[in-house]
């Protein structure tokens, strides 16, 4: 263990100021959809103070993705027409691509790497959702997907400085790349990721999927399986290389998740295989 | 003269002339890169899964077809059959799974088929480097037909042709 950059990482993390910033209206409106007396209109009301989050959110209910068929030129009818849920969506995409759209050290992934791989792991675990029948967290996964590696803008660059032991640690330890982080630097990406949502305010489920996406069999039992969409399309995104980096696939794929959602081998395969599709699906977010 | 960079994304089979450098991201998926040593022309294929599961509708995806189509691309742009030889890298494993969970052996089984492939076309295959948990980033110079693979920190280079 590194006890000089285990402080290191201690003094960021307490320092709000060092940790990423989220837009003030995406917390807000994450958090209003989780209250059953908010309206739409005070949605609407709340993105309409924010200009360019407007016109961008009207950018992107027409972009292949998520567009209905009809061209839509205002937020009211954008809530009406694609629903609270999807918009708060396309709010996470808006909200999140500057933080994660960039080069990341330690982690050797070129520009725009992290950033594809939010959008394809958010697309992933929300397929996953609907195929298991949970449209009802379908939502929540997608925004989890997006934001589920944002620690690692923040601890790359210990890992940059560490990656030798790292890696050394995984080897003669037989144990995963985030545990070696933790053994290494005194944090995994992942405990970092639950501090900037716990900075950002944001609900319990998404700091559970982002502090147990890698082990979903520790997630608190009422979100196991949200985590656990989240762990297995992770899982398939970085063995199709998409957001594949210096820690490689030294990582697990949980058996027990893939039992609390009922995925068999085939539905897993089945997922791996479109992948392609899917990234092409996804280019005009990217 | 300056080397333009190409990447080539998953099941995606993409074909060039030197100085180009074809890029590739691997992880479970294989990447197949062929040259012709005399014409100085090639390709990559990066293979998803083994064998075609779609009846032809996309043959980029998967190693039994992707890999007769990179060598019918190279052979229609001029190259010889017998100046072709082949390098492939990839086909990583997740460094836990259980036994009984498939997906867990499809980075071997690309291997497996690619090789099987590569030998019923009778295209030399001079060098991989496959397997193991990390992944790698492949760069396939056309001006020489080098592979330089990137894996875990560290540089490889691939000179055979």
């Amino acid at each position: 263990m590194h006890a000089q950059i285990k402080q290191r990482i201690e003094s960021t993390i307490n320092n709000l100021a060092a940790l990423p910033t989220m837009p003030e209206i995406a917390s807000k409106i994450l958090n209003m959809v989780n209250n059953p007396d908010v309206s739409f209109k005070d949605v609407a009301e709340e993105i309409s103070k924010d200009q360019s989050m407007t016109t961008n959110i009207l950018k992107l209910c027409n972009s292949a993705y998520f567009s209905r068929g009809k061209e839509i030129t205002s937020i009211d009818r954008a809530i009406v027409t694609l629903g609270i849920k999807e918009i708060t969506s396309i709010v996470m995409v808006i909200a999140a691509k500057p933080i994660l759209d960039k080069f990341v050290i330690g982690y050797d992934l070129g520009k725009g790497e992290l950033w594809k791989q939010g959008l394809m792991v958010a697309n992933l675990a929300k397929k996953i959702a609907i195929m298991k029948n949970r449209k009802d967290i379908s939502d929540v996964v997608f925004t989890g997907g997006i934001i589920h590696n944002v620690g690692k803008t923040v601890i790359a660059i210990y890992v940059q400085n560490t990656y030798n032991d790292i890696i050394n640690e995984v080897k003669t330890k037989n144990i995963t790349f985030n545990e070696a982080e933790k053994e290494i630097m005194g944090y995994s990406h992942q405990e970092i990721s639950e501090k900037i949502l716990e900075k950002w305010n944001f609900p319990p489920v998404l700091k559970a999927i982002v502090r147990y996406y890698s082990e979903p069999e520790n997630a608190p039992e009422q979100y196991k399986a949200e985590v656990s969409a989240v762990h297995i399309a992770n899982t398939i995104s970085i063995m199709a290389g998409i957001g594949i980096g210096s820690d490689g696939l030294y990582h697990q794929l949980s058996s027990k998740a893939l039992d609390t959602l009922k995925i068999t081998n085939a539905e897993l395969e089945e997922l791996f295989a479109k992948i392609p599709e899917m990234g092409k699906q996804l280019q005009d977010l990217a | 003269m300056s080397e333009t960079l190409l990447n080539v994304g998953v099941a995606q089979v993409r074909m060039a002339k030197e100085p180009t450098v074809l890029r590739t991201i691997l992880g479970s998926c294989v990447g197949i890169c062929i040259y012709d040593r005399m014409k100085k022309i090639g390709g990559l294929a990066h293979v998803l899964l083994p064998l075609d599961t779609a009846n032809g509708a996309n043959p980029e995806k998967y190693a039994d077809t992707a890999i007769p189509l990179l060598v019918q691309m190279l052979l229609k742009e001029g190259a010889k059959k017998e100046f072709l030889s082949a390098k492939i890298a990839g086909g990583a494993s997740m460094f836990k799974f259980e036994s009984n969970v498939t997906l867990g052996q499809i980075g071997d089984r690309n291997v497996e088929e690619t090789k099987k492939m590569l030998a019923k076309l009778q295209i030399p295959l001079l060098e991989e480097d496959t397997g193991g948990n990390s992944g790698r980033v492949i760069d396939f110079y056309l001006m020489d037909g080098h592979l330089k693979v990137k894996a875990a920190g560290q540089e490889k280079i691939y000179y055979k042709v």
